[in-house]
Order: structure tokens, then C-alpha cells, then sequence
């Protein structure tokens, strides 16, 4: 042994002096660099430094020992295989190393800008920090390959073609992934924003992630917008947080069917009489269903005992005083009847009778039968209240206006009563209930209050 | 005998929304899943021909749609049967006809028969009109509610025969009715259920203006003259020549044409005496067009009443009368008679113009055709009328609310 070191010691002394050497500068060269670097990155406050320096610091000196390693075996007596062999050995160490040492340093940097975006929710981070992983270990293992004289191409299409076929199979998740970035990125909406969008959908957005939109609607219903068709569609915004109520508003609607009596009056006595008799509903049919059968008209007819006296009777005094009758003047059915009687009364007592109606004109009373149900829509603020206004059937209209308020002796709108009793909206709860119902179409009532809710939440 | 497949215009439900708007199509919905479990068995004479076949072949596709579970059945009869109810329908209409003790024996055997071979099947049985009207003899063993669907006027029927129907009906849990002066006193609720028009049908969806000008084309009128158009079949009840009298009234002062336009009813040999007296009293009369429509040219009639300027319907006597809902529909000035169903939907000066004589008609036609304005005002307000109270979907809304309503005895329902 001693024997081979005495006729070798040259051979062993190079290569590891060598090695020493590139030990020391390295030291001195971790040193030096890292401290230029620490000046450079401190005069520009990056946040990444810290994490930046650590890694270059302990890489770098590996990275060092590596190219001393390499240096020492260039200068050995070994054989030119054996060189290049272990040059090869060396390089993979260095790519393995550098692999590492990438990785390592992206999915630090990635987690510091990655929380610093808004809508983190939205954002996979470990997706992306595995996604980032990948990509840098196929690029690697490529060197490697590439290193080790195997070839690459047909990897390199295989992986080429993979990448194609995912992108194309997922190319709507793309889109929406990349357009979810825009939304993440940009101000367009956030949680608990009110929003209409193009296709007529609406309510709250009640979650982002980042394939979809998630928006809580008035009926209840959860609906999923695609980040990518939201991005193109039109949406309107409404940002103001409003007030909720204590109690939130249940439309209803009210459906009615018309029941035969098989009362009919020939002339105004029969009239009279009948209707001193008849049931509420008959009395609320015959003052109230014209406000439906013609909404389209402003202003409507008169309730139906002036038409049938004007055309039929063809007493026009009489039939201008029972239009007059004020409906809304009355809190319940019995004042309207007594009232439409009292008129007709003192028009028998100063002229009798009058004419009779021919042979299928009489005056048929009617039943309203109402069947009042629930509809699936429900506002817990102004913006909801006004946004399902636009929407419900002149029906529910009517069941809140109309029905409500006479019928079922609430003596005033339902809609007033909700804005004063669960929003405290007391002079917009009484601009609605000082409405006279009677004046408009329900078309025309729906937009007045619609107009008066939008001038309170501008 | 169950019909299966129902040769219905491809129309869906959802189609009716552009018509009358998505909140109309949810309340159907809604008050359909109040039905959930009910089946609603309609039973009548026949699945062609007629009104009511027509109205069924349109509603039970609707109604299965809407997911509620109707069926239709017929009863079946021999010619002899139809023969005795088709005495039945004219006698009820108010017609003379002679009914022999016979003829009432044949109309029990022929329905106790059915009883024996139909199925019944359905919670709701919706009987319509006369032919299958004793089948309620099986109320006790079959359904829940029994409901008879009167679609003729009884107002002024023969008595004799009315009471024999009238013990029957009498059993129904409630009776249904298309105007309220088509009715009778009766014992058991009655309900007030307006006929209606289908916006999608060919009769009366929306025309390119190439099929109207190909009609103009065909019958030779002249495009630059206003058209007052009758389109009704030839029967001295739509006072044909009175129609032709208020024309000629009406074109001393104003240039004009009038279109009398309709068939001629099979069962009906009056019709073609009155198309040959029609025919004569206008030979000459270069603005007078009398054309004979042939059955199922219901694109033609509705090119025909999209052509019109003003749209008659001078009856003398009427049922509800869809051809003026038809009219109103395509938003068209309307002057018609003060009788049956037309009062319901021409409301004088609002929807329409009424008229009570033949210089009353000649009156409101010159009215409009002077006042354009106002004759396109009336048609705006006319086509809003029909649809809020005399399109399919109304009708869907009545059958729904009535089976409901049978279930419930108060005038508010809270569902």
C-alpha cells in the first residue's frame, strides 16, 4: 500500500488539491456572491430575499463541491471512460441538484405571491404548486435522458400530444380557470354583491371558485354561472349593502275561478235585492274582477253594476254615479255593498224602476272562488323586493294590492305592511299604501312601486 | 277505448311563454303539483271531429305536460245513438225536435252499456256534454268527484229534454258552463269556464305577409280598399244579409269591400240555400266577395282576418262565438251583435264595438273605418282581452282551479 502511494502520490495529491482548491473558493465565493446579492435584493425590498438567499447559499456550495469534483477527475490518471463516465455522474448530480433547488425555491416564491392575491378562495394554490413541480421535474428528467444519450424525441412527442389532448378535452375548464384569474385579479364582483345578469338570472353571489359563479337567487335556487361565460355576458351590479329584514317577504299569488249563483236581476229592484243577500265574494267579484280581466286599460271600467246599468239599463245617471263609488275608500266589502246599495236605492226612490233587460241580458251574480298559493319567490332586502317585483304575475300583484287589502281585511297592502313591520321603511311603507290601486293598470301599479323602491335604494 | 297518442300540433307548454310571459307557465305548474296523485279521466263521444274533441286534443297534451295525470276516454255508440243525441243538441239549442220514448230507451241502453265496458279509471271524472252524461249512475263506485262539461247554450232548451238530463246532471258534484247565460237553475255547484283559442294553432299564429298578399292574389281583392270581412258559415242565424245591407249603408260614404267568408255545414241543408240567396242578392256587385271556404283551410281564414280592416259578426244568435275571439285576437276593430258568448268579449267601446241592428252595425263600421286611431286603439285593447281571459292558458287555469276547488268548500283556498 505504502509502496503504490510513494510511485502514486502525484497522481493523488493534483486531483485532490485540486478539490481542496475549489473547496476554499467556494467558501469564499458563497460568501462574496451571497453578500452582493443580499445588497442588490435589499435596495429593491423584495419580499422573496430571504427565501432567495437561503437556497442560492446552500446550492450554491453544493454546486461548487460538484464542479471541484469534476475538475479533480479531469486532472486524474483515470481513463478517459472512466472520466467521462463519472463526468456523466457528476451532471446528473448537478441536474438533480438544480431540479431540487428550482422547485424548492418556486413553490416558496409561489405561496408568498399566491396569498397576496385577493380572491384566494378562488385559487388552487397547491394545483399550481404541483402543476409548477411537474413541469420542472419532466425538465429535469429530459436533461437527464438527454445527458445519458437516450433519446428524448419520442417523449417528448408523446408528452407534447398528452398536453394537447388534456388541453383540448378541458379547453371549456380553461376557459373558465383562466377567466376565474380575471375575476380573481380584477374588481368585477365580489361575495355578497347583488347581480343581473343578461340571461334575466339574478341574486346574490353567495361563492367563486374558480370554475363557477355561485348566485343565490330570490327563488331559492342555486345558480352556476361559468367563470367563462360570466366573464362575456352583461351584468349588472348592485353593490350597496342593504338593510335585511327582520322577516323576510313570501310573494304569494292568487288565482281565481268564477262560481255561478244562478242569481240573475232583471231590473234595479231584483238588483237590490239580491245583492243585499249575496255573499262577499259575489260583491267583491263584481267590484274587483275588472281590475284583472282588463289590467290593459287606464283607465278601467267601472265596476260591473255601472257597466250593466249604462248598457243594458241604459240609465247613464245612475251608471255615472256607481262608477264614482270610491273603492278605495272602503276597508271592507260590507261599506262597499251598503254603499252601492244606498246609490241605487235613492235612484228608486226618486225615478222607480226603469227599464228591464231583454232575454239574456240580465245581470248574473258571480262568486269569486280565490285559491291563493305560494310562489317560490322570497326578498330579504329592498334590492331582492324589487327585483322579484319585475318579475311575479300581475296575480301576485294583485293578491298583495288588492286582496289583501279588502278581502282579507288587512285594510292596507301587504307590501306597506312589510316595509313598515320588518324594514322600518315607514315613509316608503306609506308612499305605496297612499297608492290608489284603482287609478292604474297593474302594469302602471307595478312600475310606480318599482320607481318609488329604486328612488329609496339609489 | 283510450287514445294514446294525440295528433296534437307539435305546441309544447313552454311555448306559450312569448305569449303570455314565464309567471303565467309557473302558476300553471304550480297549481299542477296540487294534483300530484289525482287522475283526471275526461270522457266524451268522440277524439275527432267537433269542438269538443278539438279542445281535448289540445289539453290533455297540456295538462300531461304540466304533470298532471288526464286521460281521455269515449263512450261508444251505434249511428242510431248519435242520432238521438245529435236531437238532444239541437233540442237543448232550443230546436224543435221530436224525441220518442224510443229514442230516450236507446240513449239509457247505450249508456249502461258503456258502463259495463268503459274503465274508469280517474279521481276526477270530467264528463262532456249530453251523450255520456248518465254514466254518473257509477258515481258511488267510481272517482272522487264527478264533473259535467256542458260546452252548448241550454238557456232556452226543450223542457222535456232538458229534464231528463237535468236528473242526471243533478248528481254531479258541480257543472261547468261557458257563459253565464248559457245556464240553467240547477242543485249542484256551477262553474263559469270560458271557451278559448290557441295562439299556436294555424288558425291563428302569426302570418308572413306573403301568405296574406297570396290570398289577396287568389280571391282577386283589391289591396288598396278597406276590407269588411264576416267569416262564419252560411247560416241565416249569422244574418248574412243583413251584413250586406249594413255594407251597402256603409259604402254610400265610404269605398270600401266586404268579404263574407265561410263553409257550409254538412248536417245543415239550410246552408247551401243560404250561400244560393247570399249569391243572388249580390250578383253585380263588384265589392261584394262571397267565398266558400273548404274545411280545414285554416290558414286562409286567418290570412283572411289578418287582411281585414274591420271584422263583423252580425249573428243573430250565438254560442260563445271563437270566431270573434279569433278577430280580437289579431287585434282587429270589431263590430258584432249584443247576443250569447259576444258580450263577454266585446265590451262596447272598450275591446270592440256592440250592435243591436243592421244601421247600428253600419254605424260602428263607419265609426272606424273614419277613425282609424280609434279602430287601432280598440284592436290593442281587443288583443290584451284575449289574452288575458280567452287563450288556452286561461282554460288550463280554469280545469285546474275547478279540480282543486271541488276539493275545498270556501271561496278562499290558501294551498
Amino acid at each position: 500500500m505504502i509502496e503504490w502511494l510513494t510511485k502514486n502520490w502525484l497522481s493523488i495529491t493534483v486531483p485532490a488539491v485540486v478539490f481542496l482548491s475549489f473547496f476554499v473558493v467556494a467558501i469564499w465565493a458563497r460568501r462574496t456572491v451571497c453578500n452582493y446579492l443580499n445588497e442588490l435584493l435589499s435596495k429593491i425590498k423584495w419580499e422573496g430575499r430571504e427565501i432567495f438567499l437561503q437556497r442560492i447559499r446552500l446550492s450554491f456550495f453544493q454546486w461548487c463541491l460538484i464542479l471541484g469534483a469534476y475538475a479533480a477527475i479531469q486532472v486524474s490518471i483515470l481513463s478517459p471512460y472512466g472520466k467521462a463516465l463519472t463526468g456523466k455522474i457528476l451532471g446528473s448530480i448537478f441536474v438533480i441538484s438544480l431540479t431540487w433547488a428550482i422547485i424548492n425555491l418556486a413553490e416558496k416564491l409561489l405561496k408568498i405571491y399566491l396569498n397576496k392575491i385577493k380572491a384566494l378562495s378562488l385559487l388552487p394554490t397547491n394545483l399550481i404548486i404541483n402543476a409548477v413541480r411537474i413541469t420542472f421535474v419532466v425538465v429535469g428528467v429530459l436533461i437527464l435522458l438527454d445527458i445519458w444519450l437516450i433519446p428524448t424525441t419520442p417523449l417528448v412527442l408523446v408528452l407534447t400530444i398528452g398536453l394537447l389532448v388534456i388541453i383540448l378535452a378541458s379547453r371549456d375548464e380553461i376557459l373558465n380557470i383562466f377567466s376565474g384569474f380575471e375575476l380573481a385579479r380584477g374588481s368585477l364582483i365580489k361575495i355578497g354583491d347583488y347581480v343581473k345578469l343578461e340571461s334575466g338570472e339574478e341574486g346574490y353571489v353567495s361563492n367563486i371558485t374558480l370554475r363557477n359563479i355561485q348566485i343565490k337567487s330570490s327563488d331559492d335556487r342555486t345558480i352556476l354561472v361559468p367563470n367563462s361565460k360570466f366573464t362575456k355576458t352583461t351584468i349588472t351590479t348592485y353593490r350597496k349593502p342593504l338593510k335585511k329584514a327582520i322577516q323576510p317577504f313570501r310573494f304569494y299569488t292568487q288565482l281565481h275561478i268564477k262560481e255561478l249563483t244562478g242569481l240573475k236581476a232583471r231590473n234595479l229592484s231584483e238588483l237590490v235585492s239580491i245583492l243585499k243577500d249575496v255573499p262577499d265574494s259575489v260583491v267583491y267579484y263584481h267590484t274587483h274582477h275588472f281590475v284583472e280581466e282588463y289590467q290593459y286599460l287606464t283607465p278601467q271600467p267601472a265596476n260591473e253594476f255601472a257597466l250593466w246599468v249604462s248598457d243594458v239599463i241604459g240609465d247613464e245617471i245612475l251608471a255615472e254615479k256607481l262608477s264614482n263609488i270610491d273603492t278605495f275608500e272602503f276597508s271592507t266589502i260590507g261599506e262597499l255593498r251598503e254603499r252601492v246599495i244606498a246609490v241605487i236605492n235613492e235612484e228608486l226612490s226618486t225615478r222607480g224602476d226603469g227599464r228591464t233587460a231583454f232575454e239574456g241580458r240580465e245581470f248574473h251574480f258571480i262568486k269569486s272562488v280565490s285559491v291563493i298559493l305560494p310562489t317560490p319567490y322570497v326578498a330579504h332586502d329592498l334590492r331582492e323586493f324589487v327585483e322579484v317585483l319585475r318579475k311575479v304575475s300581475i296575480d301576485s300583484l294583485y293578491f298583495h294590492i288588492f286582496e289583501s287589502r279588502l278581502r282579507l281585511h288587512r285594510g292596507v297592502n301587504d307590501f306597506s305592511i312589510w316595509l313598515q313591520d320588518c324594514l322600518d321603511e315607514r315613509d316608503l311603507a306609506d308612499k305605496i299604501a297612499v297608492l290608489d290601486p284603482y287609478n292604474y293598470t297593474l302594469e302602471g301599479l307595478r312600475f310606480v312601486i318599482i320607481q318609488l323602491i329604486e328612488e329609496r335604494i339609489k | 277505448m283510450e287514445k294514446e297518442i294525440f295528433h296534437h300540433p307539435k305546441a309544447k307548454i313552454q311555448d306559450y311563454v312569448p305569449v303570455v310571459g314565464r309567471s303565467t307557465i309557473e302558476e300553471l305548474r304550480a297549481l299542477a303539483e296540487r294534483l300530484s296523485g289525482k287522475v283526471i279521466q275526461n270522457i266524451n263521444s268522440t277524439f275527432t271531429g267537433g269542438g269538443v274533441a278539438e279542445i281535448l286534443t289540445r289539453m290533455v297534451p297540456l295538462l300531461n305536460q304540466l304533470g298532471v295525470d288526464a286521460r281521455w276516454t269515449t263512450i261508444k255508440g251505434n249511428e242510431e245513438f248519435f242520432g238521438v243525441t245529435k236531437k238532444f243538441h239541437n233540442s237543448l239549442h232550443g230546436r224543435k225536435e221530436h224525441i220518442s220514448s224510443e229514442d230516450l230507451s236507446l240513449f239509457l241502453e247505450v249508456n249502461k252499456k258503456n258502463v259495463g265496458e268503459l274503465i274508469f279509471d280517474g279521481d276526477i271524472i270530467f264528463v262532456h256534454d249530453p251523450q255520456p252524461v248518465a254514466l254518473i249512475s257509477e258515481k258511488k263506485r267510481f272517482g272522487e268527484k264527478w264533473i259535467w262539461r256542458c260546452h252548448i247554450d241550454v238557456s232556452n232548451p226543450d223542457k222535456r229534454v232538458w229534464e231528463f238530463v237535468r236528473n242526471f246532471v243533478a248528481e254531479y258534484d258541480a257543472a261547468v258552463f261557458s257563459a253565464p247565460n248559457f245556464t240553467q237553475q240547477l242543485p249542484i255547484r256551477q262553474f263559469l269556464i270560458s271557451p278559448s283559442i290557441d295562439p299556436l294553432s294555424d288558425k291563428n299564429k302569426e302570418l308572413p305577409s306573403e301568405v296574406i298578399d297570396s290570398v289577396f292574389d287568389k280571391y282577386g281583392l283589391d289591396k288598396d280598399k278597406p276590407i269588411i270581412a264576416q267569416i262564419s258559415r252560411f247560416d241565416y242565424l249569422k244574418d248574412p244579409l243583413g251584413v250586406i245591407q249594413a255594407f251597402e249603408m256603409v259604402r254610400k260614404s265610404i269605398d270600401c269591400q266586404l268579404i263574407l267568408a265561410g263553409g257550409t255545414a254538412t248536417d245543415d241543408p239550410e246552408s247551401e240555400k243560404v250561400l244560393d240567396e247570399v249569391r243572388e242578392r249580390v250578383s253585380g256587385n263588384p265589392d261584394i266577395h262571397i267565398l266558400l271556404i273548404p274545411p280545414e283551410s285554416d290558414i286562409e281564414i286567418n290570412a283572411l282576418q289578418r287582411a281585414a280592416t274591420v271584422i263583423l259578426q252580425k249573428s243573430i244568435k250565438e254560442g260563445f262565438g271563437l270566431t270573434v275571439t279569433e278577430a280580437l285576437w289579431k287585434g282587429k276593430p270589431v263590430v258584432a251583435s249584443a247576443v250569447g258568448g259576444i258580450q263577454l268579449q266585446v265590451k262596447n267601446k272598450f275591446t270592440g264595438l256592440l250592435c243591436h241592428s243592421i244601421e247600428g252595425a253600419a254605424y260602428a263600421i263607419k265609426r272606424l273605418l273614419s277613425n282609424p286611431e280609434y279602430a287601432d286603439w280598440l284592436g290593442k285593447n281587443a288583443r290584451e282581452h284575449v289574452r288575458q281571459n280567452f287563450l288556452i292558458t286561461r282554460h288550463l287555469k280554469d280545469y285546474l282551479l275547478l279540480f282543486i276547488s271541488l276539493y275545498y268548500p270556501s271561496d278562499v283556498i290558501y294551498l
